[in-house]
């Protein structure tokens, strides 16, 4: 551990934080490198050989492929029309070794011009490609630590791609914030390591680097859709993720959370296909929480009224013979939970020409809510189109457009199912809906909110990029791509005068719109060299990314009429105050890196990259991203010959370096000023006052990364194993500081504190089966991560917020609550009555346990740590067979080892009588049930929160099955099909878990409160079946 | 060569690109640097401090008073439809240095102190060519004022606190950790500030566009109280009779108009936070929280409610004008026309008739000081400095209690001792000014023994000597190490 604190303060001196200027330096010494690589002595030549390398199947030519003379250095490489010129002192024949990235290697034997090789592309294996930020690698040749999302992952019927990642991945950890159509995940890639600012990765969508914070405009109620969900997971052609400082680093100051790099379809050439997919599911609720019906919702009401005022007799709620006369009573989880289909429709067009490919696709996703009037639809379109206009000039294009549109559950409206009384009815013997919950003002008939409510969300996307890349000598291209990703967003949100909540105002409209506009452009220059056993390939460029937003909600109350709802503002008598926003941040970076390699056994990876960021202090405003990493392929040793028949590949690898965090919003190190009114002579005023202290030191959260792994292929490449182990340590983590509120604030933001991840991952890939009809293969994947906060600065070692505790040496998501300590039981009253926490204790009360040890109970003091939110481990084991026609896969997902704050069951075990409660109150503490566990029924229980509503949050469940079968060819070429399959899968079939709340798999998705179940909408149950045909 | 050329040409094309600016220009923020510039912008800066009186949610005159403080005397409690544990608590006076309330009176009322201080520093650099010098002075006593109110507040509430009289311009350690200053010295400092203010226009002066703003007679008449609060009996009186002779308030004839929309800001408005309801603003929150809930079409919210065994409706005599306008037994629905009987008298001093059904948009101000009161003191500091009533004394808490249409004291009890004249003044304060947050600090300032014996006889029997205070918030403890709690408050 002391080494490492070295080696992060030697890469604390490495990334000098400011004020020099490294560029000049750096660029010019990529840049002169070529003249420098030139200038060798020329080779005795005793052979000319002369060639061509094509891709088996197209036909098409390859660029870039290397030809290399086995057992001597000589080597050169394909050029555009992948031709190549080998001149050689060795004479014919002699074998050749060729090797492109995402081809398998081949080895010939050349006997004299021409000669003709043709490489077949590779499985997704050691030989496979791995995109890497501004570039690919074959997977064989990396140093970092990078994994690759399996196709049996990214098939599953989701609205958005990062549903498809859980369980998919080492070291990534998926969790749903909202299991609402179109609702979000929180994404968790190696531990999170910020507590207040973003720990969301970083996605880069075919080169567009981007963010997925959804936003709401403020117009509506509840939580927003997933931005990511408007890409259409289908167009999504594979997902890699960056994980280690190696790998991140490129990305600088937004590489800490990691890197999420996704790359789309694309057409090829001479394979013209046309493809259609279609399917349907149906979604249900995995499980309802048990609430009490309505007698004995009723009895238990009698009992509080009794015992907050035994005059008034047993039965001041219903008497006895009421309470006989009722039925079940409503069930409002029944009333608002559905059974919900899902559909999804593509069509994909693609082929082209050596010179030109193309796909163009078409989607339309609908999926209804298991909520009442809740969904989510979308239709994409994309046109991918490579072209090669010219010997030197590739230029390509890559454009999704995508409306989407939602409607949205209303904010606390699963809270409120659970505690509606069951006597209270949906609708008035009149027809009309009742309008809240009898008891309690504040509580609003959910089912009418549901009905009647109008909360929708529309987005319009475009995304896109277009490229142009120039090779200006053999080696050395010239590349510049520029990006836009446009994004308007309408908010449209109605509540009717006939429910509660428009009652009052006599209906409540607000519009709300956004306009989002990033725009890229990126300047990379590459050159790649082989001489003699070395090669090279170097990366240096300039990019620069600028992103304004603009936004402004309107709104009305007092309506005349609920019909025209939010579309015509002006007609509501009263006009709520306007408001408008906007916002921009602008980032440049210079950017580089080399890959060394010698003689197939070392690679060297180094890249630097230096952002420059508005949304810093001005003292603060640049930063230096180093990384080095290096790796040995023992395999290719001489000495290894011997164990290649049982080891294929064996690598190890290591790699360190920095990245950061800049993920804090806008305008925070300025003492930003904002409006407030007052009234003078009945006119209103405009103050202003700021809402800050300034910080003009403010900067970048920084992670120190380092990454050791080994990779092992056996028997074959049979048996894949790939270990990582790693530790992270991220400093001057962006804090809301808590400060005095004698300063007039309350907290101000301040680089402050620091946070540790380590871990281990555990990636094995087997093809325990391999036969021509019959194949099995399994990819497991088991991550291990320990978090925990190192300092949190001011001299604190710990601070509150909420249920939870933010301490030095604890991991961040740490509960913080009392701990239950029975039942106070009758004539216990003077000897315990001061641990129920109550001034007028009674038998029945729930017993705290004294943490603080002062002789009495007091929910401030007496707070222990009662659980936290991070996993031991989480895992995911993905099995694919096929046998002739027919392909299985199974993927399980677990999660060991969390812990979940049940916040719902805590407000269902308040037995107020005032709104429902857990059927756990059927055992409550009453005279002639003296419980130990559960308490009396009282009308004002402090809320106070116990170990009891922590609960065990592993689970282990079958996420996704698939079985396809796939039409015999001999049947489909008289139709003229060229594949035609249908397929069944189910989602979350099955769950194994002691969680009791909806389903364990939630979040609340904050740095801070991570694992705390409070009316989340939950996840769904889904089937599906579908059918794919290609012509 | 050509390489040279394109490698130049591409240097050439970052270096252009780089020349694009990384400084922050917000669009739609203004920055500290960039105001406090001129007298628009000072005024918008005094404008600030006045809406920190109650900025939103529940804020400080708009029912943190109520919630936070005036639970916790023998006249209120939480309603039916207060659920909120917390308030619960101090209702029950169980509260302690968590309580989420108490913790957002000290909160709000350093917001307070902070943007006034901001006013006062920077206002006063402003280059003389840009601010008249008259506005300059009045908008620096305009913010003196409020920040004398919050400290007035703070000191009466917590005891000894901070005292912290500048900008917090930097995070450094002398402006975040500062040690209470004694009673002695905030009060010195409430003076100083007051003394200040009473150089304001008088009401008189103002335009009738800047009705709202503090006053010289806003300040002496606050400056009254200090000094009663004090017991400097001398000045009290010295103070509340500049304010009745030279100041020209006056009382309204009819009690309800104190309460009406029609007559905001008239002759017995001294100083009030300033409401207005449906106009994108912000209503009182009082008239929702204390309506009823039960009636159909009403939609209050019920929360602050009567503390029956106070005997505070009771006490009022049938004849009491005050009785109707403050309280309200039955109602009729806008939705069925039937008249509905209370269970309990409930507040009614806020209810807005013009909005029936939304009383979060009440249009009602809510007095901070008015003339009643100062009448009132004056009454009271009169009593204490003569060791029993004068005549005149007699005379200020008969005009009150004639307006309201009870006989006046003079002519039921003329010859009353100091301690007895003393109780009738108690007894006037507290049904003159109903749901007008005094109550707790008329209890408080009479003693620990009076607050315990007075809340214990309405049945409230976890009162203490403590309670006269509150605790200091533990948040403040935890994070200023200079910070000691309240010794009363020490376990």
């Amino acid at each position: 551990m002391q080494n490492l604190a070295k080696a992060s303060r030697a890469i604390h001196a490495l990334a000098f934080r400011n004020r020099y200027v490294l560029r000049s330096s750096v660029i010019a010494t990529l840049f002169f490198l070529p003249q420098l690589l030139q200038a060798q002595s020329k080779p005795l030549i005793n052979s000319t050989l002369r060639g061509r390398v094509t891709d088996a199947r197209t036909k098409e030519p390859l660029a870039g492929a290397s030809i290399k003379i086995e057992g001597v250095t000589n080597q050169t490489q394909t050029d555009a029309e992948g031709r190549f010129t080998l001149i050689t002192g060795q004479s014919f024949p002699y074998n050749l070794l060729i090797s492109s990235i995402g081809y398998q290697d081949v080895k010939v034997t050349a006997n004299g011009s021409p000669l003709t090789v043709e490489l077949t592309e590779a499985a997704n294996d050691l030989n496979g490609v791995v995109v890497v930020g501004y570039g690919t690698r074959k997977r064989g040749d990396v140093t970092g630590a990078i994994a690759s999302v399996s196709q049996a992952a990214l098939k599953q019927p989701v609205s958005s791609l990062d549903q498809a990642l859980k369980g998919a991945a080492t070291g990534v950890q998926v969790t749903q914030t909202s299991g609402q159509p179109g609702g979000g995940v929180s994404i968790r890639i190696r531990g999170g390591a910020s507590i207040q600012g973003g720990n969301e990765p970083l996605y880069v969508v075919d080169g567009f680097p981007l963010y997925n914070s959804a936003a709401s405009t403020g117009a509506l109620s509840g939580t927003p859709t997933n931005p990511l969900a408007s890409i259409n997971p289908a167009d999504i052609e594979s997902v890699d993720i960056l994980k280690d400082a190696s790998a991140t680093a490129i990305y600088g100051s937004r590489g800490a959370n990691g890197v999420v790099i996704i790359t789309t379809k694309k057409g090829k050439a001479d394979r013209n296909n046309i493809n259609f997919e279609t399917s349907y599911g149906m979604q249900t609720v995995r499980k309802k929480i048990d609430v009490l019906g309505a007698k004995d919702f009723a009895i238990l009401r009698n009992e509080v009224l009794y015992s907050t005022t035994p005059a008034a007799g047993k039965y001041q709620y219903l008497s006895q013979q009421q309470i006989d006369q009722l039925g079940e009573g409503t069930n409002w989880q029944n009333a608002a939970f559905r059974k919900a289909p899902l559909q999804s429709h593509q069509l994909s067009v693609s082929g082209g020409s050596a010179k030109v490919q193309y796909l163009l696709s078409g989607n339309y996703y609908k999926q209804e809510g298991i909520i009442k009037n809740t969904d989510f639809s979308r239709l994409s379109l994309r046109a991918n189109v490579d072209a090669r206009p010219g010997d030197h000039l590739k230029t390509g294009v890559s454009l999704a457009i995508s409306g989407s549109k939602a409607n949205i559950a209303p904010s606390g409206i699963i809270g409120s199912l659970l505690i509606m009384p069951p006597t209270a009815t949906i609708y008035e013997p009149d027809g009309s809906y009742t309008l809240r919950n009898p008891f309690e003002n504040i509580f609003a008939n959910p089912i009418a909110t549901l009905n009647e409510t109008s909360n929708k969300s529309n987005i319009n996307r475009l995304l896109g990029t277009a490229y142009a890349e120039y090779t200006i000598a053999r080696n050395l291209a010239v590349k510049v791509l520029a990006g836009a990703d446009v994004s308007n967003q309408k908010d449209k949100y109605y509540v009717p005068s006939a429910i509660y909540e428009g009652a009052g105002p006599k209906g409540t409209a607000s519009l709300g719109s956004s306009n989002y506009n990033s725009w890229l452009n990126e300047n990379t220059i590459t050159y790649n060299k082989s001489f003699g056993k070395h090669a090279i390939d170097a990366l240096a460029g300039f990019t620069q990314q600028e992103a304004t937003n603009e936004s402004f909600i309107a709104g009305a109350q007092n309506f005349v009429s609920d019909d025209l709802t939010y579309n015509n503002l002006g007609s509501g008598a009263t006009l709520v105050r306007p408001a408008s926003d906007t916002y921009s941040w602008v980032l440049h970076s210079y950017l580089g890196r080399v890959n060394y390699s010698y003689n197939n056994l070392y690679y060297l990876t180094a890249s630097i990259r230096r952002d420059g960021s508005s949304r810093f202090g001005k003292n603060n405003k640049w930063g230096n991203f180093p990384s080095l990493a290096a790796s040995w392929k023992i395999s290719n040793e001489d000495f290894f010959k011997p164990l290649l028949k049982h080891v294929t590949d064996l690598k190890i690898r290591s790699s360190f370096g920095t990245t950061g965090n800049l993920e804090i919003g806008q305008y925070q190190s300025l003492s930003t000023l904002y409006s407030l009114n007052y009234i003078f002579g009945g006119s209103i005023l405009t103050g202003f006052a700021p809402n800050r202290v300034p910080n003009d030191n403010l900067g970048w959260e920084t992670t120190y990364q380092y990454d050791a792994g080994i990779d092992v292929g056996l028997f074959s490449n049979r048996l894949l194993v790939s270990l990582d182990a790693y530790y992270k340590k991220t400093n001057d983590l962006l804090l809301n500081v808590e400060i005095p509120w004698t300063t007039g604030y309350a907290s101000s933001l301040q680089n402050f504190g620091s946070v540790e991840n380590k871990g281990l991952e555990l990636g094995i890939k087997t093809k325990n089966i391999v036969r021509k009809n019959f194949s099995w293969e399994t990819d497991l994947n088991i991550s291990f991560n320990r978090n925990k906060v190192l300092t949190i600065g001011n001299g604190a070692s710990s601070y509150i917020s909420g249920n939870y505790v933010i301490q030095v040496g604890q991991p961040l998501g740490t509960f913080y609550g009392t701990i239950t300590d029975g039942i106070l039981q009758t004539g216990e009253e003077t000897a315990k009555g001061k641990f129920t926490g109550s001034a007028t204790p009674k038998p029945g009360d729930r017993l705290y346990k004294d943490v603080s040890g002062d002789g009495a109970f007091t929910t401030a003091a007496d707070r222990a740590i009662i659980g936290n939110a991070q996993p031991d481990f989480i895992y995911g084991i993905i099995n694919n067979l096929s046998w002739k026609g027919f392909d299985l896969s199974v993927l399980l997902q677990g999660v060991y080892g969390n812990q979940i704050i049940n916040s719902n069951r805590q407000t269902l075990e308040m037995f107020t009588g005032q709104q429902n409660a857990s059927v756990t109150a059927l055992d409550r503490w009453t005279e002639t049930n003296p419980s130990t566990t559960i308490p009396r029924a009282k009308l004002d229980p402090a809320p106070i929160f116990s170990d009891r509503f922590v609960e065990d949050g592993s689970f282990l469940r079958v996420k996704n099955i698939n079985l396809s079968y796939a039409l015999p060819k001999t049947l489909l070429t008289k139709a003229n099909l060229t594949a035609v399959s249908v397929f069944v899968s189910a989602q979350n079939l099955l769950t194994f878990t002691k969680y009791t709340g909806f389903d364990p798999e939630v979040t609340s998705g904050s740095n801070v409160s991570p694992g705390t179940d409070s009316g989340i909408y939950p996840v769904a149950k889904t089937f599906n079946a579908g059918l794919r045909v290609s012509f | 060569m050509r390489i040279q050329t394109i490698v130049s040409l591409v240097l050439a094309a970052f270096a252009a690109g780089a020349c694009s600016k990384l400084e922050e220009k917000p669009e739609s923020f203004l920055v500290t640097e960039q105001f406090y510039q001129n007298q628009n912008q000072a005024e918008a800066a005094v404008t600030a401090n006045y809406r920190k009186l109650y900025e939103s949610g529940q804020s400080l005159y708009n029912s943190l008073f109520q919630i936070g403080v005036e639970m916790a005397t023998d006249d209120y409690e939480a309603g039916p439809r207060a659920r909120n544990a917390h308030v619960r608590a101090i209702s029950g006076l169980t509260h302690d240095a968590s309580n989420d309330r108490m913790e957002q009176l000290w909160k709000q009322s350093y917001d307070g102190i902070n943007t006034a201080n901001i006013a006062i520093d920077r206002i006063a650099l402003i280059d003389a060519a840009k601010i008249d010098a008259a506005v300059r002075t009045r908008l620096i006593n305009e913010a003196k004022f409020l920040r004398a109110l919050h400290y007035f507040n703070l000191v009466r509430w917590f005891g000894p606190v901070p005292l912290v009289l500048h900008e917090t311009t930097s995070l450094s350690a002398e402006n975040l950790y500062v040690a209470k200053a004694t009673e002695e010295a905030v009060y010195q400092q409430i003076i100083t500030d007051l003394t200040d203010a009473e150089k304001l226009p008088k009401r008189a002066t103002y335009a009738s566009a800047d009705l709202g703003r503090a006053t010289s007679g806003a300040a002496k008449s606050l400056l009254a109280k200090v000094y009663l609060t004090q017991k400097d009996w001398k000045n009290a009186v010295l103070k509340s009779k500049d304010v009745i002779d030279n100041e020209g308030y006056a009382l309204f004839e009819n009690f309800a108009d104190v309460f009406a929309v029609a007559t905001k800001n008239g002759k017995e408005h001294i100083f009030s936070a300033q409401f207005k309801g449906n106009s994108g603003y912000q209503g009182n929150s009082l008239a929702s929280r204390s309506a009823p809930a039960d009636v159909p079409g009403i939609n209050g919210d019920y929360a602050d409610a009567l503390h029956a065994a106070g005997k505070l409706y009771e006490s009022f005599s049938a004849s009491d004008t005050r009785r109707t306008v403050t309280f309200v037994t039955e109602i009729v629905s806008p939705v069925d026309g039937r008249l509905y009987k209370l269970a309990a008298p409930q507040f009614h001093k806020y209810y807005d008739e013009s909005v029936v059904g939304n009383q979060g948009q009440s249009s009602k101000n809510l007095p901070i000081i008015r003339y009643a009161e100062v009448l009132l003191i004056y009454a009271e500091a009169l009593n204490e400095d003569n060791n029993g009533p004068t005549d005149e004394a007699y005379r200020a808490i008969d005009e009150v209690r004639q307006r309201a249409h009870i006989t006046k004291l003079k002519d039921i009890a003329p010859a009353l001792s100091r301690n007895a004249f003393r109780d009738s003044v108690f007894q006037e304060r507290r049904k003159e000014l109903v749901f007008e947050y005094q109550r707790w600090f008329d209890l408080a300032r009479r003693g620990a023994d009076y607050y315990v014996a007075t809340l214990k006889a309405a049945g409230k029997t976890m009162a203490a000597p403590k309670h006269i205070h509150f605790p200091t918030p533990q948040r403040e403890i935890n994070l200023n190490l200079k910070l000691k709690q309240h010794p009363d408050w020490l376990n």
